[in-house]
């Protein structure tokens, strides 16, 4: 399956230039936040010279961004520890165990995840606030676990399955219990599992816009990025401010994007390949 | 078993040491072990059942109810004939159907990029974590960014000057507003799509491979004979994601370019939705939505066949 490798070398050039087309928005983004707004209004194309960096100083201080950080920060670490908790011990019961109702549990896992937040957000943000939790941390939280949950129950379910039974029956002849199998046994081997979705949903809870618009509705509330969103209306006539701000927003994801590149692809591809 | 154990009263049952205080109290500890799949799943089904199926079911209800005065009133259809009879449930509509002509596109883009990485073309890793790295973007970021990109007097447009072509606004005109938006989305993604083929590729036989290679079949060939065949899981797979992904992900994107806009003519279902929810019209947005449902569920019945074979343990 080898190509010669002139032909390799004539395939890669438009690769390259696809490349380019994916980092060269990026980079004319950074460009423009590094601009000052005379020199933008005059010189919008050119390659900044004055590395103004007072954008982002001012993007984070008069934005609010901080708040928004601490906000979005603090949402997502509860939920994606909470989708993690009851994903594990989802996927373990329908995996290892066997008990009445375990193939009803798992078509309603499939069939909630087949259901789009869109399809029952109406009714869902009335569930919501007939709890009396719109506006409030525990009702976005809820909102992203009962969203995220379902598809890391699928992948929990089938990471767990390709563990032999015998190990867990072995552990259970040794004297644990079912709880003490899952807490000793599966909990660590999942790891790898438990990293890759760990990643993925925090990227899903970090990136959302609209679950958090219709629950969060107070501004000090919001999360960063419908306070990203939100900037443009506050720089109308400030593109390099509001550039600065989007940047600010990005470098966490680009950060963590290369230290786990590897355990995101895995959480992506789950279900693409004969078991 | 009971009469055959009382006839050898004599034989212990079990010897081992603490078998017998471990018997004193077998009841409370038995039954903790049995109820452990039930405590295990609990808190899934619980928070599935009230925030996923209940909703759903109060959804398909609330459609056949008014709005405003109406609120909770029986209407019958009404909401669906308002619905099929509104403009921007029109150019929804219209819109699904652009959107699914995307979808090949983005197929055949991502599955041909990844052939290529797959046959190792200079710097291919390299190639990949780049491809990918949109994904992991919020739609909002990327809508920010290609806001200014694709602004009238923005470096596209630079482009178009620079090679002789009309400038076109790209966002702010009805015939090409959502054909844009469909391009950001498919730029953003298709890294997504490129990785699920990997990882199917990464389980094509070596040895079909080889074999196909000894009895001298070309590139072609052996990517028509031997690769599509073994990778039709992966591609229905991808079909499927991507879809849905399209008709269900590109909501943050419509909110920062276009707003649904101009008029009615980037709108797609789930903003529709939206919209009409935020116009407190919450039992039209719930026709909307089962509507949508409808649509998905075929998609989804797909989906579901797909993951199933994936996870053939359960």
């Amino acid at each position: 399956m080898r190509s010669t490798g002139a032909a390799r070398w004539i395939i890669a050039a438009p690769m390259a230039l696809l490349a380019i087309a994916t980092i060269y928005p990026m980079l004319y983004t950074l460009n423009i936040a590094l601009k000052s707004r005379v020199d933008y209004v005059l010189d919008r194309g050119g390659l900044t010279t004055d590395f103004n960096f007072q954008n982002f100083v001012d993007a984070w201080t008069q934005a609010n961004m901080g708040r928004y950080y601490l906000n979005s920060i603090f949402v997502t670490v509860v939920s994606v520890a909470l989708i993690l908790l009851i994903s594990s011990m989802a996927g373990f019961a329908l995996s290892h165990l066997t008990f009445r109702g375990s193939r009803a549990t798992f078509l309603l896992i499939l069939a909630a995840m087949m259901i789009p937040f869109q399809v029952i957000m109406v009714p869902f943000i009335k569930t919501l606030s007939d709890f009396s939790m719109i506006n409030t941390y525990p009702g976005l939280i809820v909102a992203y676990v009962s969203q995220f949950l379902p598809f890391t129950i699928y992948f929990m379910t089938a990471y767990f399955a390709r563990i032999p039974k015998e190990i867990t029956e072995a552990a259970r002849v040794d004297g644990n219990t079912i709880y003490g199998v899952f807490g000793r046994i599966m909990l660590p081997l999942g790891r790898p599992a438990l990293l890759s979705m760990g990643i993925l949903n925090a990227l899903f809870c970090w990136n959302d816009i609209l679950i958090s618009l219709l629950v969060m509705q107070s501004p000090s509330q919001r999360t960063l990025m419908v306070g990203v969103s939100a900037l443009r209306g506050q720089y109308p006539d400030n593109v390099p401010t509001y550039l600065a701000g989007v940047l600010l927003v990005v470098l966490p994801l680009i950060v963590v994007y290369l230290i786990f590149q590897r355990q995101i692809t895995t959480g992506v591809t789950a279900g693409a390949t004969k078991g | 078993m009971t009469a055959l154990l009382g006839s050898r009263p004599d034989v212990p049952t079990d010897v081992r040491p603490g078998a017998a205080s471990a018997k004193r109290r077998p009841r409370r500890r038995f039954t903790l072990e049995r109820a452990a799949p039930l405590v295990l799943v609990f808190p899934a089904i619980a928070i599935l059942l009230v925030f996923r199926v209940y909703p759903l079911a109060l959804g398909v209800n609330f459609s056949f109810t008014g709005d405003q005065e109406l609120n909770g009133v029986f209407i019958g259809l009404d909401n669906y004939v308002t619905l099929f009879t509104d403009v921007r449930f029109h150019a929804a509509a219209r819109n699904v159907i652009v959107v699914l002509l995307f979808v090949p596109l983005e197929v055949l883009v991502a599955g041909i990029l990844a052939t290529f990485i797959f046959l190792k073309v200079p710097g291919h890793r390299f190639y990949r974590s780049v491809y990918f790295l949109p994904v992991v973007l919020s739609p909002i970021i990327i809508g920010a960014i290609f806001n200014i990109v694709l602004a009238a007097n923005g470096p596209l447009n630079d482009v178009n000057k620079a090679l002789g072509l009309p400038v076109i606004d790209w966002l702010g005109q009805s015939n090409s507003a959502l054909p844009s938006v469909l391009g950001v989305h498919i730029w953003a993604t298709f890294g997504m799509a490129l990785v699920i083929f990997l990882a199917g590729f990464s389980t094509v036989d070596q040895e079909l491979l080889d074999a196909a290679r000894i009895d001298g079949a070309s590139l072609g060939q052996t990517i028509w004979y031997v690769v599509i065949p073994e990778l039709s899981q992966t591609i229905q797979f991808v079909f499927v994601t991507t879809t849905i992904g399209m008709l269900t992900g590109i909501f943050g994107l419509l909110y920062t370019m276009t707003a649904g806009g101009p008029g009615a003519a980037s709108y797609l279902p789930e903003f529709l939705i939206w919209k009409l929810n935020g116009e407190a019209k919450p039992a039209l947005a719930s026709a909307a939505s089962v509507v949508l449902l409808l649509l998905i569920l075929v998609i989804g019945l797909l989906q579901i066949r797909v993951l199933r074979r994936a996870t053939k343990e359960v």
